[in-house]
């Protein structure tokens, strides 16, 4: 089995779960929504400081969202000893780092495709030609993101404090891409280009590939066990 | 499936395990009248200067503070990889030791710039690029311990640590770059500067006593910390 094959099972098996369940999709959905709609009612829908103020607070929704669904994903592992049976079955390791990494992103990009619309009506947002940069910014910051939060998951569920770690070890080492990522969302929300944004877009592609790369590498050394 | 853990205390002690107390004593001296000689130059040798009066005189500790908060990191990053590839208590030592060090100076990092910067500036803090990756440095190394003081088994803790070493220090030019974006007030490099050092010969000279005296105090605190940690470990076995 190659490893892209090894990762589709791994993620096509957690995807099963999640589409049995919803606990992701609905739980941590519904809280990003909810974060979108505590800002829009606290905060500018006109005026000048409206592009930057909705590029934070879509981004601050996004990374408690990303934290919240990525501390769970690993934790369900952990509840029944299934990371054991993952652990002996012929996967290989960076198989199951690339499948938990998959899965999270797609559930993560099912969350963003139905938040990102409803954050733009609900802020009042006219980004017009900015869609395809909001797009490849929030593809780009959230790879990164998601990588880098899924192998340090899998060190924070076997800390004493459990999932609540997490957010302490990921928000420090992701704060570039969340600057990166604000700063190429409020272009993209003033109807900005790719082009306008090129070196967001740039560091936002090495944080990704870095984060992924790391992740791959390193996966091995954190659940031998 | 983890390898075994050496035995502590074993055999082929090194630099890494208990110190020799006549060469922590010979360390210690020559740190103490290092940061003397620097104290003393920073305070009546260097010239004081024109514009930024006596407030300049931090730069003495600041700089030479900020050097080991970059220098102990790259420590935590070559012993985090050495911690992987041997899987050694003996480097989780160095990496924890100098974590805990690097913590102590980029505080006062933290500490002196915002005291020079009131009088200069007229602001304790701004969000300067230079600014904020210190201020990330210092929260990559609290997450780091944060996170060493959450995993209670030996071996795990090491492993866990040391990637999440490697991942924040390679992380590092990200913050660079991310927070260069922004325009900088802080003062230029005046050393490290393309057309030669910016500054009087009295200063540099005072500088570099500076960088020379904090990293022998690094390097004390350093060993001191580690044959700490290798002691208690030594309590634990035995125990």
């Amino acid at each position: 089995m190659t490893v892209a094959v090894e990762a589709w099972r791994v993620a096509r098996k957690d995807l099963r779960l999640e589409l049995r369940t919803r606990d992701m999709l609905t739980a941590i959905g519904l809280f990003a929504l909810l974060i979108v709609v505590v800002a829009s009612f606290s905060l500018p829908t006109t005026g000048a400081e409206r592009d930057p103020v909705a590029a934070g607070v879509l981004w601050i929704a996004l990374l408690f969202a990303i934290l919240l669904g990525i501390g769970r994903s690993l934790a369900l592992e952990h509840e029944a000893s299934c990371i054991d049976a993952l652990l002996t079955s012929p996967i290989s390791r960076e198989g199951i780092y690339l499948g938990k990494v998959l899965s999270n992103l797609l559930v993560v990009a099912a969350i963003q495709v139905v938040l990102l619309p409803l954050a733009v009506v609900l802020l009042q947002l006219e980004p017009g030609r900015g869609v395809g940069l909001l797009a490849v910014v929030t593809a780009l910051a959230t790879i990164a993101l998601v990588s880098v939060a899924t192998l340090l998951s899998s060190m924070a569920v076997n800390t004493r404090t459990r999932e609540a770690i997490l957010p302490v070890l990921v928000v420090p080492v992701a704060l570039p891409v969340l600057i990166a990522a604000v700063q190429g969302t409020e272009v993209a929300l003033g109807g900005g280009t790719p082009a306008e944004a090129g070196s967001w877009l740039a560091l936002l592609a090495a944080a990704a590939v870095l984060s992924l790369s790391l992740g791959i590498a390193t996966f091995r050394h954190v659940i031998e066990e | 499936m983890s390898k075994a853990t050496e035995p502590t205390g074993s055999p082929r002690a090194s630099v890494l395990d208990r110190a020799s107390p006549r060469g922590l004593a010979i360390l210690g001296a020559s740190t103490a009248v290092l940061l003397a000689a620097t104290i003393a130059g920073a305070l009546f040798l260097a010239p004081g200067d024109a514009i930024q009066g006596p407030a300049q005189r931090i730069f003495y500790i600041h700089v030479p503070s900020a050097w080991i908060g970059g220098l102990a990191f790259l420590v935590v990053f070559v012993a985090s990889i050495a911690v992987l590839a041997t899987r050694s208590r003996r480097w989780d030592r160095l990496a924890a030791s100098s974590a805990e060090v690097g913590v102590v100076f980029t505080l006062a990092v933290m500490l002196t710039g915002p005291l020079w910067a009131r009088p200069v500036w007229g602001a304790f803090w701004q969000w300067d690029p230079r600014l904020t990756s210190y201020f990330v440095l210092l929260l990559l190394y609290l997450s780091y311990l944060a996170l060493r003081g959450y995993v209670n088994e030996p071996m795990r803790r090491a492993r866990y640590s040391a990637v999440l070493g490697i991942v924040a220090f390679l992380n590092i030019p990200l913050v660079y770059f991310s927070v260069q974006w922004w325009d900088s007030l802080h003062p230029g490099p005046v050393v490290a500067n393309p057309e030669g050092p910016q500054l009087p010969g009295s200063m540099l000279a005072v500088l570099l006593l500076g960088l020379l005296a904090f990293t022998l105090l690094y390097l004390l605190l350093l060993w001191l910390r580690i044959d700490l940690t290798a002691r208690r470990e030594d309590v634990e076995v035995t125990a």
